[in-house]
């Protein structure tokens, strides 16, 4: 639930909002007054599938338009009052967002965009086609108020400000739970969410079902208030621009950015237009878009988050003498020497048969089998391009193999989805860190504990312990962006230790690391294992992985060269032809 | 109506004696120095164009108002011209009006808004706020609405076909000895055009004896016009009523007719609405590809407006009168007459005029007079067939509004 702390806020902005409001006379203003919001609701729709995920969609005017059209043709046709078919439109929208979701989820990025760009288009000509170029609400003289028709406008404003909350409210509660958590995932990096065990298409289509729901509904308000629906007014491109911009300028991924933007926005495009319109017509067009250019230049990810760096900085350099002696401290328990107080049992955990997968006619892995015993720490190494990244990618799910099985337990588990298999029991690291920067670790680490977890709180004593596990308990509650490369890496181990598995996949933890810090990280690998973890690892740097692991496999060209006891692949004249060329291994062999 | 009586603090001083109640602002209307009159018409944004030839014809009319004496029942008060822009959306209109009636409270009428869109949007603000507004706008839509404050001085777009169609069978019998069998539509989907479109298919062409025998919708803005071209050329149809909204879309259906050899009156082409007859036609498309192309529209400069026309010339370099200056200029004038019947530079009495008013014929809109009816729609208004004749689209009926004789185009 959403702590008083954090419901504070929009609640004084709303009654302050209402205040300003009520004190307003001039029937002009206070129309601003009502857009204002109205703006800002479809910005939070937006920004809830699009600032969450980072799938920027350029088409919500398609849900909006079916809002409008829904209230306004519902009036016409059947006599329904607005006040049901408002909440009728938020179903329809719900209904189209997971319509469109469904194919357009397919598409990443740039083609997500352009194809969402297609939708409001295509609407629009259908309700053109449809003879609906010009809607007008019908006037209801002898019952207004049962169809929203108010002679004060101060209610449209009070009404929209109520739409403002609760969409608020609901963005909060969605930011904080295992919803927005997934959403942020999916931002960072989806296939790094799906192999977390997030499954991100069903997430993406909640997003896009509930951001289609709440702007239908703002749809159908906003019709209530300009009282005529055309097809450009509410499924043009400009409405659709609308949302983007008021999100984009305030802040992208905050509940506070729509609002900003759309508080700043709104009125100055209409005082522009009043004012500077009216010397020269249509300059109120170029200074309300250089305008948006220069904050965009110099705050690129909105006002929210320009002003919250700008503070932070500011109150960081204060506490920060009395902070660092402390942060500085990290506790990590301290290198023993290889132990092999762990005992590795015969238990298969994980079985690999004739696995092999091509791009092409690039054979990247071709008829690798292994077995992972319970417990036990395998090094997969092999010289770049050996096809050990491939091999991971194919064990967690995001390759299908061409040929072979992946056994889990005795279960042929290959070809699943990498949230299937994450439940599973497998989580692993990258190769490429993707921390969220702005949250703390114990935030970052949450995302990955979901997997197991059932609640909320559960998710967060699953991560405190894994950030235990991993020794960043002191600093916990910094902000990833402000960690070093070493921390970052405990951290992503932490994530995926967070998910509870019985294996991890770590995929060149040790990467980039000094040579005291790769010994701080291994020291944590061997703790886990000696919890009972069974580990697989990628690692080029072979001094650190002698020390730290049981048993070799060796990759070259996609298939097993050798594998055997540390001691024993270090010698063997195939890998070392394989790393250094043939020249070397007839050195070795003297 | 109180959202219109309460005003902010900085017009306080200036609006003193108006603001508040009703009662105050009659007093103070007694000896009125000036009269305010609005005009919100888009003039920045897509349709700045239009709306800018409508202020021209407004700001002539004010000027001829107020050098003939202004309204003489206000001890010649003079009338001045508020100018609100509406904008290139039927938000921003909507805006505009509010801030009109909010901000610019003793307006006693308006014209505008141009797109039968953004009238919809305009009169929703100023029938709540008892403003009466004229309009051109001939969507039939904008007075069925049982709104008491907006007066349609056009045709609406269902009677402008009706009208049309015996008119240009009539002329094409007189003109070639044969009376037309056949017709192809071609329309783009805007509001206006669909409406006459659906008039003409709905029962109109039957009426008249006329068999559809191509009928093709098209979106804004086409790119290439072969494939609608090679439809008519395959059909032969004895007209085609062509109803672009686009001047691109005019410019590219003439010459690709012309390059099959269809142009130039081979099948004679009838348009509706006004993108045909802009002066911006000429930039783009030679005079001889014109040639005889006729056009139905709300109104335009005619017999008895020479010398408007020529002071639009001079004044502002406007080559004809299109429906936009005719008409803006028009309801200057109607809106002084109602100002002289009413009696008092007060809204809702200059509402009652406009409702009460029986003018007798009309001087710049087409036929009818300057009456209305119960919707708020002209009695009797009629619409002009405009032809192009040597690079200029002349007035060619009504017969009594006529600058000059049609011709019917000889193959």
């Amino acid at each position: 639930m959403l702590p008083m702390r954090s419901l504070l806020p929009p609640l004084l902005f709303t009654l302050a909002y209402a205040g300003i409001s009520l004190g307003v006379t001039n029937s002009y203003y206070q129309l601003i007054l009502t857009l204002v919001p109205v703006w800002a609701v479809f910005g939070l729709s937006w920004n809830l599938l699009s600032g969450y995920t980072g799938l920027i969609s350029f088409g919500h005017a398609a849900f909006f338009g079916i809002g409008a059209y829904a209230t306004a043709l519902g009036q016409i046709y059947f006599n329904i009052s607005p006040w049901l078919l408002i909440p009728i439109a938020a179903m329809l929208g719900g209904i189209a967002g997971l319509l469109i979701g469904f194919p357009t989820f397919r598409l990443q990025g740039h083609y997500f965009a352009l194809a969402m760009l297609a939708y409001p288009l295509a609407i629009l000509y259908v309700f053109e086609w449809l003879g609906f170029q010009e809607v007008t609400l019908p006037i209801k003289r002898d019952a207004p108020i049962a169809y929203m028709q108010f002679a004060d406008p101060h209610i449209y404003t009070l009404l929209g400000l109520a739409l403002m909350l609760a969409t608020i409210v609901l963005t909060q509660v969605i930011e904080r739970s295992r919803f927005g958590m997934a959403l942020l995932a999916i931002k960072q990096n989806e296939a790094a969410a799906e192999a977390a065990g997030i499954n991100t298409l069903a997430w993406k289509l909640r997003a896009i079902t509930l951001s289609g729901a709440i702007a239908a509904a703002i749809g159908g308000f906003y019709a209530q208030v300009l009282l005529v629906v055309t097809p450009a007014s509410v499924f043009g491109m400009l409405v659709s621009a609308q949302a983007l911009t008021v999100a984009m300028f305030g802040g992208v991924g905050t509940v506070w950015g729509p609002v900003i933007g759309s508080v700043i926005l709104i009125p100055l495009a209409e005082i522009l237009h009043a004012e500077a319109g009216a010397r020269i017509p249509g300059i109120q067009g170029v200074i309300f878009g250089l305008a948006i250019v220069c904050v965009i230049l110099l705050a690129p990810e909105g006002l929210f988050w320009k002003l919250r760096d700008l503070w932070r900085k500011r109150t960081a350099s204060k506490t920060d003498v009395s902070d660092r002696p402390e942060a500085a401290a990290t506790n990590v328990t301290t290198l023993k020497p290889a132990s092999q107080q762990r005992t590795a049992t015969g238990e298969v955990v994980l079985e690999v048969r004739s696995l092999s997968r091509s791009f092409g006619g690039l054979k990247a892995v071709q008829d690798v089998s292994f077995q992972l015993h319970k417990n036990e720490i395998l090094g997969i190494i092999g010289p770049n391009g050996a096809g050990k990244t491939t091999l991971f990618n194919l064990l967690n799910g995001f390759l299908k193999p061409s040929q072979g099985e992946v056994l889990i337990d005795g279960r042929n588990m290959s070809g699943q989805r990498p949230h299937v298999i994450c439940e599973a029991g497998i989580g692993r690291t990258f190769q490429v860190m993707r921390p969220f920067l702005r949250m703390s670790i114990l935030d970052n680490v949450v995302v990955g504990a979901y997997v197991r977890a059932r609640t909320e709180d559960q998710a967060r004593q699953f991560a405190a312990d894994a950030v235990a596990r991993v020794g960043l308990s002191a600093v916990a509650h910094r902000v990833a962006g402000e960690l070093s490369t070493k921390e970052l890496r405990l951290m992503e181990l932490a994530r995926a230790v967070a998910g509870q598995p019985r294996i991890l996949l770590l995929d060149e933890t040790l990467a980039g690391l000094g040579h005291g810090e790769a010994d701080e990280v291994v020291a944590v690998i061997q703790q886990l294992a000696r919890d009972g973890m069974t580990i697989a690892i990628i690692e080029h740097t072979m001094q650190a992985m002698v020390r730290l692991v049981d048993r070799f496999l060796v990759l070259d060209h996609g298939a097993v060269i050798t594998e055997g006891l540390p001691e024993v692949v270090t010698r063997d004249n195939r890998v070392i032809e394989a790393y250094l060329g043939k020249k070397w291994a007839g050195h070795a062999a003297n | 109506m109180t959202a219109k009586s309460k005003i902010t603090i900085s017009r306080r001083t200036l609006l003193a004696g108006a603001a508040g109640a009703l009662i105050a602002s009659r007093a103070w209307a007694q000896q009125p120095a000036e009269v305010k009159v609005g005009l919100l018409v888009p003039i920045s944004g897509l349709y700045a164009r239009p709306g800018t030839v409508m202020r021209e014809g407004a700001e002539m009319a004010v000027d001829h108002i107020n050098a003939q004496g202004g309204i003489k029942a206000l001890a010649g008060a003079k009338l001045k011209l508020v100018v609100l822009d509406s904008g290139d959306t039927t938000e921003k209109a909507k805006n505009a009006a509010q801030r009109m009636v909010a901000q610019e409270t003793d307006l006693v009428a308006a014209s505008g808004a141009y797109l039968s869109s953004f009238t919809l949007a305009v009169t929703e603000v100023t029938e709540r706020a008892n403003l009466p507004v004229l309009t051109l706008s001939y969507s039939d839509l904008i007075t069925d609405r049982g709104f008491k404050y907006v007066f349609q001085t056009a045709a609406t777009a269902g009677s402008q076909a009706r009208q049309a169609l015996p008119q240009i069978i009539k002329l094409a019998e007189t003109a070639s000895g044969k009376r037309p069998k056949t017709v192809a539509i071609l329309t783009d989907n805007t509001g206006a055009s669909i409406a006459s479109a659906k008039a003409m298919r709905e029962g109109l062409l039957a009426e008249n004896q006329l068999q559809l025998i191509v009928d093709e919708t098209f979106t804004p803005p086409l790119a290439d016009a072969t494939s609608l071209v090679q439809k008519i050329r395959s059909a032969k149809p004895d007209l085609l009523f062509f109803l672009p909204t686009v001047i691109s879309d005019a410019k590219l259906l003439l010459e690709k007719m012309n390059e099959f050899g269809l142009g130039q009156g081979k099948i004679p082409t009838i348009s509706f609405g006004i993108a045909i007859a802009e002066p911006d036609m000429l930039q783009t498309v030679s005079p001889e590809l014109l040639q005889g192309v006729l056009t139905c529209v709300a109104s335009w400069g005619a017999k008895g407006h020479e010398a408007l026309i020529a002071e639009l010339k001079t004044r502002y370099k406007e080559p004809w009168m299109t429906q936009n200056a005719i008409s803006t200029y028009g309801d200057m004038w109607v809106i002084k007459d109602a100002l002289e019947k009413a009696g008092k530079a007060d809204r809702v009495a200059v509402g009652e005029a406009l409702r009460t008013m029986d003018a007798g014929p009309s001087k710049y809109y087409p036929l009818g007079e300057i009456k209305f009816d119960e919707k708020g729609r002209r009695v009797g208004a009629g619409m002009t067939i405009v032809q192009w004749q040597a690079g200029v689209p002349v007035t060619v009926f009504p017969p009594q509004l006529a600058l000059a004789q049609p011709f019917w185009p000889k193959n």
